[in-house]
């Protein structure tokens, strides 16, 4: 701040310029190097499951692996991997395909304020996140087994329960800062409900939308209790195969490879949510 | 076997937990508490059985963390199966007691019949938490053709860590506990553990053991227990009885005494059986040790291991337990499961699966039984400089102690060694 009271004959708002292009560069730089820092903690975890993933060999403490091979992906090839990948990407789909809209229209009615009692209705529905999931699925395995609902439709039910609150989340706060003038300037256009929706009310929320179903997907994606407990082991899905193979010491090839294709597909959707909401936006 | 029992994860102590609630729960809500398990079906003869079986889709739960065991199943012992009608599908568990659990919440969802799970791969703790929820069928064993090759007074099979078979479940494997050490590094082997204690520290820095509860490591803490009290029969049956304080106080001094002498001055324990396979390998100590001594030759033969790796032959005897196939009491596919568990005695199967190249795990069955020329073929399998053939090597075989004693001994290491002696 000295700089700025000291009298200079010529110059002061050239300095000033200089000082703010100054700090401008470095809060740029410093972005940068928070950026590179977050990014670097996010991937080295991945560094070893990469190494792994085509070590045949890596006795301790060699620090890389003595000999390469791809020894792990015949392993998980033989253990099953491909079919329990395609079963969780449809179990993935399925409660995303089914919690998205729920959550969407839960979203609007509280965001619009129509729901009566609407905080308790929000804190009923983030429930299932607060609750541990372990406890949860003991008990619904009993109820959906007293109700006599088949193990993969109860098991679809139960993810979509677990998804719910996150979609409604995730569209409440779209339809908070959603606004109708939008739909009526359409209709007062003349456009039909059906046009409207299309048109107008599905690409303005689209960015959220596509964020919500991905965290649903995630939900059936990633779950290995409720897939095995409430699902009786209909479906073994990629956690499931990858539990069991954790949970023995000396897999680790295998195991890398099934962590990488636990890994792979949710950051291909999340690199494609981001890029249709960022295009979405810059339109 | 190796890991049905004892997996220590986080994951197993929850579904322990949660099972001993479940079964808890069960017995107020008591309508399972009156099915102590006896053939409700009711087959009066093998034919009936194998008739039945025919179609059926067979569920088998087993830990899936033994690749090689899962490979066997999928590729052996399926096809077999599939050729006397049954469809054995295997679904792997990261933890036996997610089984167990599956099975306690039909019972306790009323579910008697139709349920998911038809045949578990188990032992010890996860069979006897079930034989208390009355999940298992029993009475079922004796009908099995290939039970004949069983010898009916064999201990290991009568008694499950402690707890009577009583036709509730049938023998799958047998397992011995080993040490192993490198010929070139040990001239003169111990031939007991106090012998092997000494030796380490006369060499300070070329022995260690797993961390319990490490399974391998959790098994090592039950031989020094009975090396310490003089063998099993001086152990107290439970952790709570008498007697059962100073056999362990013994245990911790003893091993608390050893620390310094062991790899790294004891300031840290592998964390795993793996991890100390690495150093064995590695040649940084020169003993190791597994519940599966049968996959030490193929360790050997892929440069892993030294060649002049050689398993301790213990006077005493060492740590034996069998592994066994149980059927729920209210499993969809009971016929069909009890095909399979009678095939996965066959003496083919048994010889098939004893082989280290397949899955490495020791036949349940008396070879005297067993027809001539497999009994031979058995004899003949991986004729081993490394390992001694299982009839040596389970001389003396000690009997695993109870379920109960697992998880108090685990605990009391890492009170009283681990983190006992800073």
């Amino acid at each position: 701040m000295t700089a700025l009271v000291t009298p200079a004959p010529h110059g002061r708002s050239g300095r000033r310029v200089l000082r703010a292009r100054v700090e401008a560069r470095a809060a740029k730089w410093g972005r940068r190097a928070g950026t590179v820092a977050v990014t670097a903690l996010l991937l080295v975890p991945f560094l070893p499951i990469l190494l792994w993933a085509f070590a045949d060999r890596w006795p301790y403490p060699e620090l890389a692996p003595t000999v390469w091979g791809v020894g792990g992906w015949l392993t998980a090839t033989a253990q099953g991997a491909w079919p329990a990948l395609t079963r969780s990407l449809l179990l993935g789909l399925t409660v995303s395909a089914i919690a998205t809209p729920l959550g969407a229209m839960a979203g609007r009615a509280l965001a619009r304020g129509r729901v009566p009692y609407g905080k308790m209705v929000t804190a009923l529905l983030l429930a299932p996140v607060a609750v541990p999931p372990f406890a949860v699925t003991m008990g619904l395995t009993t109820v959906a087994l007293r109700l006599g609902v088949p193990g993969v439709v109860a098991l679809v039910a139960v993810l979509v329960v677990a998804a719910v609150p996150y979609t409604t989340y995730i569209m409440r706060a779209a339809y908070a800062g959603y606004d109708e003038g939008f739909e009526e300037t359409a209709r007062t256009l003349g456009a039909g409900s059906r046009h409207v929706l299309l048109r107008v009310h599905l690409p303005l929320v689209a960015p959220a939308l596509a964020a919500a179903a991905f965290l649903a997907f995630l939900v059936g994606w990633s779950d290995y209790v409720v897939t095995l407990l409430i699902g009786a082991g209909r479906i073994v899905s990629l956690p499931l195969l990858l539990g069991a193979s954790a949970s023995a010491s000396g897999n680790d090839p295998t195991i890398a490879v099934l962590a990488l294709l636990a890994t792979i597909p949710p950051v291909l959707l999340l690199t494609a949510v981001t890029v249709l909401s960022r295009r979405r936006t810059q339109r | 076997m190796r890991r049905t029992t004892t997996r220590r994860t986080r994951a197993r102590a929850l579904g322990t937990l949660a099972t001993a609630a479940a079964v808890a729960l069960s017995a107020c809500a008591a309508p399972v508490s009156n099915r102590t398990g006896t053939a409700d079906d009711g087959y009066a003869s093998w034919e009936d059985v194998a008739a039945d079986a025919r179609g059926q889709e067979v569920s088998l739960w087993m830990w899936g963390g033994d690749e090689k065991g899962n490979a066997y199943v999928d590729d052996v012992l399926a096809p077999a199966a599939a050729d006397q009608g049954v469809t054995l599908r295997r679904v792997p568990v990261a933890d036996t007691a997610d089984a167990l659990n599956r099975v306690v919440s039909e019972l306790q969802a009323g579910q008697d019949s139709d349920g998911a799970v038809d045949l578990v791969w188990v032992n010890g703790e996860n069979f006897r938490t079930g034989q208390q929820a009355g999940a298992w069928e029993c009475g079922w064993t004796d009908l099995l053709p290939n039970s004949a090759y069983l010898d009916p007074t064999d201990p290991l099979l009568a008694e499950d860590f402690g707890t009577p078979v009583e036709g509730c479940e049938s023998p799958w494997h047998k397992a011995q506990f080993a040490l192993a050490y490198d010929a070139a590094d040990v001239q003169h082997p111990p031939t007991s553990l106090t012998e092997l204690f000494d030796w380490a520290r006369a060499h300070p820095g070329r022995f260690t053991y797993p961390a319990p509860p490490d399974f391998t490591g959790s098994a090592f803490l039950r031989q020094s227990l009975y090396e310490v009290t003089g063998g099993p029969e001086q152990v107290p049956a439970g952790p709570d009885d008498d007697g059962a304080a100073g056999a362990t106080s013994a245990l911790w001094a003893e091993l608390a005494d050893l620390e310094p002498s062991l790899w790294r001055g004891g300031d840290t324990y592998p964390r795993d059986a793996a991890a100390l396979d690495d150093l064995f390998a590695g040649d940084q100590v020169d003993f190791t040790m597994t519940y599966g001594p049968a996959t030490l030759d193929a360790r050997v033969a892929d440069g892993t291991f030294p060649e002049t790796t050689r398993v301790l032959t213990l006077d005493d005897g060492t740590l034996g337990n069998a592994s066994f196939l149980a059927i729920p009491a209210n499993a969809a596919h009971q016929a069909g499961a009890m095909v399979v568990a009678d095939l996965a005695l066959a003496p083919e199967q048994q010889l098939a699966k004893a082989d280290p190249a397949v899955w490495g795990q020791y036949p349940v069955l008396e070879l005297d039984r067993v027809p001539d020329d497999l009994a031979e073929q058995f004899a003949d399998l991986a004729p081993s400089t490394v390992v001694p053939p299982f009839d040596e090597l389970s001389r003396g075989a000690d009997p695993e102690l109870s379920a109960d004693w697992v998880a108090p001994l685990e605990r009391g290491w890492r009170d009283n060694v681990l983190t006992g002696q800073r």
